[in-house]
């Protein structure tokens, strides 16, 4: 049931990432909705969970850009992994938990992401635009995290202390 | 124990997924076909609820556009029509000229912008992610688009197809990174190759053929049409908006802004080249 629900989440959150977000970009930049929906799955679950879902999550919108196929799953696999570490020493009750981490998720997993395309053979990525439009995309992600947290909770279930 | 247990389980399913990743993108870069159709397939089975979903929430998107753009529209405004009044002064000197060189270009027989025909297309979509400049067309193979197509709207040259399937095409537009068009200045006639800067509108001119060539701001950009070029010649591509001469240096920056407004495409025309090699990378 659990698989399901993380299928749903994966492909409405594409649809939306798609279908909505290119038009409503700030200063350039889109929040990337399955990056946050990897640190959310990551914080609930642990870095295991976080890791295969940022796997295919990653390679779920990886089918919609014109990057090589891959080098998203890497990016959110790597970010959901270590944010599935580091959440084992949080303190869980805060409410700016999902912002919080949101715009950290957004800038280390889209910092991955500009490294591994970098090696990948996109052109021209290290350059100063690149990384104002990474900090941007982070405030957003940050933004979207308070939306995007509860649906990924909801697709995570009754939580699962074994993880920890 | 069970702390143990947990570690050692996630390395094997971390490399798994590291291993994966990279055979991913080494065969993706290969061009694998077999990606190349799952790509497809999972784009034309979520076209229609794409299209469903972006309908639904057009309203959202007209509001939030006049809410972030409205800064922009006097500005705007009043250059177009400082622009407007420009152009009609140009557009009298060149009348001139215009049938000499048209004829000229018949006898070369290059082939230019008057000789082709075109499929037009509406854009679906704009790129999902932070760093890449492509757009979506609603028009693909079934309709005879193809890569390596340019595309053009009415100020100009959009971009190419760089990957199409049944029912729409990717376009990557020319000021995405990686993606050179060879052009010539409309004064000096140099020929020269954009470059599109990651997270920046603005294209820089590279290859410029004599850098010391008098380029000045303001002068428009067309494509340069070479013979197997990948566009045909005379498409208005660019204008020149600021140049940097550093002492020392022999190539000056050369800036230039597309004169399409590529994030508000709505209509775009692919264009069918006469004798062009549509997959042909070159410029």
């Amino acid at each position: 049931m659990r698989w399901i629900r993380f299928f749903l989440l994966i492909v409405s959150l594409v649809v939306i990432q798609t279908a909505i977000f290119p038009s409503l970009r700030v200063f350039g930049a889109v929040p990337d909705l399955l990056l946050v929906a990897t640190v959310a799955v990551a914080y609930e679950r642990g870095p295991e969970a976080g890791a295969v879902f940022g796997f295919v999550a990653g390679a779920a919108i990886d089918v919609f850009l014109a990057s090589p196929m891959g080098v998203s799953a890497l990016a959110f696999a790597l970010t959901g992994y270590g944010i599935g570490i580091f959440q084992s020493g949080l303190v869980r009750s805060s409410r700016w938990m999902a912002p919080i981490l949101g715009g950290i998720g957004g800038l280390v997993g889209g910092f991955l992401w500009i490294c591994i395309a970098s090696i990948a053979g996109q052109d021209d990525l290290f350059a100063t635009a690149s990384f104002r439009i990474l900090v941007t995309a982070a405030i957003y992600d940050a933004l979207v995290a308070f939306l995007v947290f509860p649906f990924a909770r909801w697709a995570c279930g009754e939580p699962d202390f074994a993880h920890r | 124990m069970a702390v143990y247990r947990r570690e050692s389980r996630r390395r094997p399913i971390m490399a798994l997924i590291v291993i994966t990743c990279l055979a991913l993108i080494t065969l993706d870069g290969q061009g694998n076909g077999v990606i190349g159709s799952v790509r497809h397939s999972a784009q034309e089975a979520i076209a229609p609820v794409q299209s469903l979903v972006a309908d639904a929430f057009d309203p959202v998107t007209n509001v939030f556009d006049g809410v972030t753009k409205v800064d922009g529209l006097e500005a705007d405004n009043a250059e177009l029509r400082a622009r407007v009044a420009e152009l009609e002064g140009q557009l009298s000197r060149d009348r001139g000229v215009s049938d000499e060189y048209s004829q000229l270009v018949q006898l070369l027989d290059i082939p230019d912008v008057e000789d082709v025909t075109g499929v037009v297309a509406r854009v679906i979509r704009g790129p999902a992610g932070n760093f890449e400049r492509t757009i979506t067309i609603n028009k693909g193979t079934a309709q005879g688009i193809v890569t390596g197509m340019p595309i053009v709207a009415g100020d100009g040259l959009v971009g190419k197809v760089t990957d199409s399937s049944r029912s729409q095409a990717t376009v990557t537009l020319i000021d995405n990174p990686g993606l050179g068009v060879g052009v010539r200045t409309e004064k000096s006639r140099e020929q020269a190759v954009t470059q599109g800067r990651s997270g920046d509108r603005l294209l820089r001119l590279g290859f410029i053929e004599n850098p010391r060539a008098p380029i000045e701001v303001g002068e428009l950009l067309f494509t340069a049409g070479s013979e197997g070029a990948a566009y045909p010649a005379d498409v208005p591509v660019a204008r020149v908006v600021r140049i940097d001469r550093d002492r020392g240096e022999l190539d000056p920056d050369v800036f230039v802004e597309p004169l399409v407004s590529l994030d508000q495409l709505i209509y775009v025309k692919a264009l069918r080249m006469p004798r062009s090699e549509m997959t042909t990378d070159r410029g």
